[in-house]
C-alpha cells in the first residue's frame, strides 16, 4: 500500500516505513539506544531526501524518548543536575547544528557530509563496542567472577576546572564535561537526525564514569528536549519534518520497542553489546561503499525555486 | 488498468456526443483562450474549430496519489493533424555534478538554470519530427529545443560545459518520469476526434501546468488552444504542506505534540499488553 508524503513530496510503501520504524524501535528496546543511527541511512537507502530523513527522523526520537523516558523517571533513573547541564550544551549544540545544516543544504553538500560523518560515527563507535564486548568477553570467560576494581578510571579530563557534585551519579567531575558531551551530541543530533543515544551512553560510561543505571534514563531525559528543539528549529528554518513519515515510523517504533525490551532479557549482555557493535558496523560499511561506488549518474538536482 | 479504460471508453462517449452537438450547431461557443505571448497573433477570421476538454480538470496529489493518468480529448474540423504540449511551471534548477576526490563521490559542480519547465511532454497525431520540420518548429518545441533556450545563471562555463550539466538535467528529469522519454501518441477517431493520454509521474511538482493543443494543416498551425491545468495537493495534505511552508513554527510545534502523544500514549499501551 503506497502513501504520499507531503512534505518528502513522493510515494512510498506504508509497511516499509512501519518496518523501519519496527526495526528502530526494537534497537531502542533492546540496547536502550533510539535506533535513529539505522533508521536515517535506510530512509536515505529507500530515497527520502537526506534532509527530509534527518528533520522528520528527529521528530521521531522525541516520540520515542518520551515512550522510554516515562519508566526511567518513574524508576529513579535520571540525574536531573547532569540531565540538565548536558541539555544546556544540547541546545546550544542543536540550535548550532541546525545552522550549519541549513549553510550545508544551500551549497549542496549535506547529503555528503550526513554520509561521511555517518560513515567516521558508525565506525568509531562500532570498533569500540566491538573491542570492548569482545574483552569482556574473554575476561569472563577467564575470571568468572573478576573482583571490580574502582567505580572507573580517572583520565586527564577529570583535572578540568568548575567541578561539581552529581549526587546520583556519584560522580565530582567538571561541568565543562557535560556541557561539552551534550554540545556535541546536540550537534550531531540537528545534522544526523539521531538522538545520539549510541554516542551519548558509551560517552557517559566510558568517559564520565556515571553508572550504568542512571545513564539511560538521563540520556533520555537529554535526548527528548534536545530533538524536540532540532523538530522546532527544522520546521522553522528548512521546513524539511514530514509529519507523515515520522507518524509511521513512530507507530512502527511503538509496536518495536518491547518486542526489542523483551529479547534484550533473554541475550546476556556481552552477546547484546556484540551484536549491537556488528549492526553498526555493518551501516558503516554500507554508507563508506555508498560513498566509493561510481553512482549511476554523477548528476542530481539540488533546491528548486519557482520562479515569479 | 480496467478503470483506466473504463474512465477512458465514457470519455470517447462524451466527446463523440460533444462532437454531434457542435456539427448541428454551426455557431458553437468556443472556449475561452488565455491569450499568452506566444498565441498573440490571432488566427484568421476562418480559424477552424479546436474544442479540447481534459479527464479531470485537476490533477489532486491526495495521500494515495501515485502518479497518474490524464485523458486530454477534443474535436477539430478536418483536415490536419494534432500536436499536445503539457509544460509545468518554470522554475530555477540547480544541477549538481558528483566527481571523484580522494576516492569518494561527492558534488564538486554546481549549475544554476533558470525557466526549466517542470515538466515537459508532447504529444503527435504523426511523428513529431516529421510535423515540426515543415514549419511550425518556431512555435512548437521539442523538449531539446525547449531547453536549448533555458539561460545558465551565475557561473562561467564553456558550451560544451553547460550541454553537459544540460544533459545531465535531462537525465534525471527523465528517470522521474517529468520528461517522458518518448513523444506521445494522439490518436485520431472519425477524422475529426482526438484523444491523448498525458501520463503524470508521482514525483509531481505542483503549479499551473499548461496544456496546449495545436491544429496543424501543411506544418502551419491553424489553430490552438491553452488550457490551464493546475496540479496541488489536497486535503490534509495541502494543509500540512501549507503549515510546513508559511508558519513553520506552529507545524513544528505540532509535530512535537504528535510525537509526545503518540510516544507517551504507544508506550503506555505497549508495556500494558
Amino acid at each position: 500500500m503506497e502513501i504520499y508524503l507531503p512534505i518528502a513530496e513522493q510515494s512510498i510503501n506504508i509497511f516499509i516505513l512501519l518496518g523501519l520504524g519496527g526495526a528502530a524501535g526494537l534497537l531502542a528496546g533492546m540496547f536502550g539506544v533510539g535506533g535513529g543511527f539505522l533508521a536515517t541511512p535506510l530512509l536515505i537507502f529507500v530515497g527520502i531526501p537526506p534532509a527530509v530523513a534527518v528533520a522528520s527522523q528527529a521528530n521521531q526520537v522525541v516520540a520515542n524518548s518520551i515512550s522510554s523516558l516515562q519508566v526511567q523517571w518513574r524508576r529513579g533513573n535520571v540525574d536531573l543536575r547532569m540531565g540538565l547541564i548536558l541539555l544546556f550544551g544540547g541546545m546550544l549544540g542543536s540550535s548550532g547544528g541546525v545552522t550549519l545544516f541549513t549553510y550545508l543544504k544551500r551549497i549542496g553538500q549535506i547529503d555528503f557530509v550526513i554520509a561521511v560523518l555517518y560513515v567516521v560515527m558508525l565506525s568509531a563507535i562500532g570498533t569500540l563496542m566491538l573491542a570492548e564486548s569482545l574483552r569482556s568477553w574473554l575476561k569472563a570467560k577467564r575470571h568468572p567472577e573478576a573482583p571490580r576494581g574502582k567505580l572507573h578510571t580517572h583520565y586527564l579530563v577529570h583535572r578540568l576546572p568548575l567541578k561539581m557534585r552529581f549526587y546520583k551519579s556519584k560522580l565530582y567531575i567538571s561541568a565543562l564535561l557535560p556541557l561539552g558531551l551534550g554540545f556535541l551530541i546536540g550537534m550531531l543530533s540537528a545534522i544526523l537526525g539521531v538522538g545520539g543515544g549510541f554516542v551519548l551512553v558509551p560517552a557517559m560510561i566510558y568517559l564520565l564514569g556515571m553508572p550504568t543505571g542512571v545513564v539511560i534514563g538521563t540520556s533520555n531525559f537529554q535526548i527528548l528536549f534536545v530533538a524536540a528543539n532540532v523538530t522546532f528549529l527544522q520546521a522553522v528554518t528548512n521546513g524539511t519534518v514530514d509529519v507523515v513519515l515520522a507518524l509511521l515510523l513512530i507507530l512502527g517504533g511503538v509496536v518495536g520497542a518491547p518486542i526489542g525490551a523483551r529479547l534484550a532479557a533473554r541475550l546476556p549482555g556481552v552477546v547484546l553489546r556484540g551484536l549491537m557493535a556488528v549492526l553498526v558496523l555493518g551501516v558503516a560499511v554500507e554508507l563508506l561503499a555508498e560513498l566509493l561506488r561510481t553512482p549511476l549518474s554523477p548528476y542530481s538536482l539540488g533546491i528548486r525555486e519557482v520562479m515569479p | 488498468m480496467r478503470v483506466g479504460t473504463l474512465v477512458l471508453g465514457s470519455m470517447l462517449v462524451l466527446s463523440l456526443v460533444l462532437g454531434l452537438g457542435l456539427a448541428t450547431q454551426a455557431q458553437a461557443p468556443r472556449p475561452e483562450l488565455p491569450q499568452s505571448p506566444a498565441l498573440a497573433a490571432p488566427p484568421e477570421a476562418a480559424t477552424p474549430n479546436l474544442l479540447v476538454d481534459l479527464s479531470q480538470p485537476r490533477v489532486s496529489i491526495t495521500s494515495a496519489f501515485q502518479g497518474e493518468s490524464l485523458l486530454l480529448f477534443g474535436m477539430f474540423d478536418p483536415p490536419g493533424e494534432i500536436v499536445v504540449v503539457v509544460a509545468g511551471p518554470p522554475a530555477r534548477e540547480q544541477v549538481m555534478r558528483k566527481e571523484r576526490f580522494l576516492g569518494l563521490w561527492l558534488n564538486t559542480g554546481r549549475q544554476l538554470f533558470d525557466d526549466v519547465p517542470a515538466y515537459y511532454y508532447i504529444a503527435a497525431s504523426q511523428p513529431v519530427q516529421r510535423l515540426l520540420a515543415r514549419g511550425a518548429g518556431g512555435e512548437i518545441l521539442s523538449l531539446e529545443d525547449r531547453l536549448a533556450s533555458v539561460q545558465s545563471v551565475g557561473e562561467r562555463r564553456t558550451a560544451g560545459e553547460l550541454a553537459s550539466f544540460r544533459d545531465g538535467l535531462v537525465g534525471v528529469k527523465r528517470n522521474e518520469g517529468l520528461y517522458p522519454a518518448a513523444f506521445g501518441q494522439v490518436t485520431i477517431q472519425g477524422g475529426r476526434l482526438f484523444r491523448a493520454e498525458l501520463p503524470f509521474p508521482s514525483r509531481l511538482p505542483e503549479g499551473v501546468y499548461d496544456v496546449r493543443t495545436y491544429l496543424l494543416r501543411d506544418g502551419k498551425i491553424v489553430a490552438a488552444v491553452s488550457r490551464p491545468l493546475p496540479v496541488g495537493k489536497v486535503g490534509f495534505n495541502a494543509d500540512l504542506a501549507g503549515w510546513s511552508r508559511h508558519d513553520g513554527a506552529f507545524y513544528g510545534i505540532g509535530a512535537i505534540a504528535m510525537a509526545l502523544f503518540v510516544g507517551w500514549v504507544g508506550g503506555a499501551l505497549m508495556r500494558r499488553l
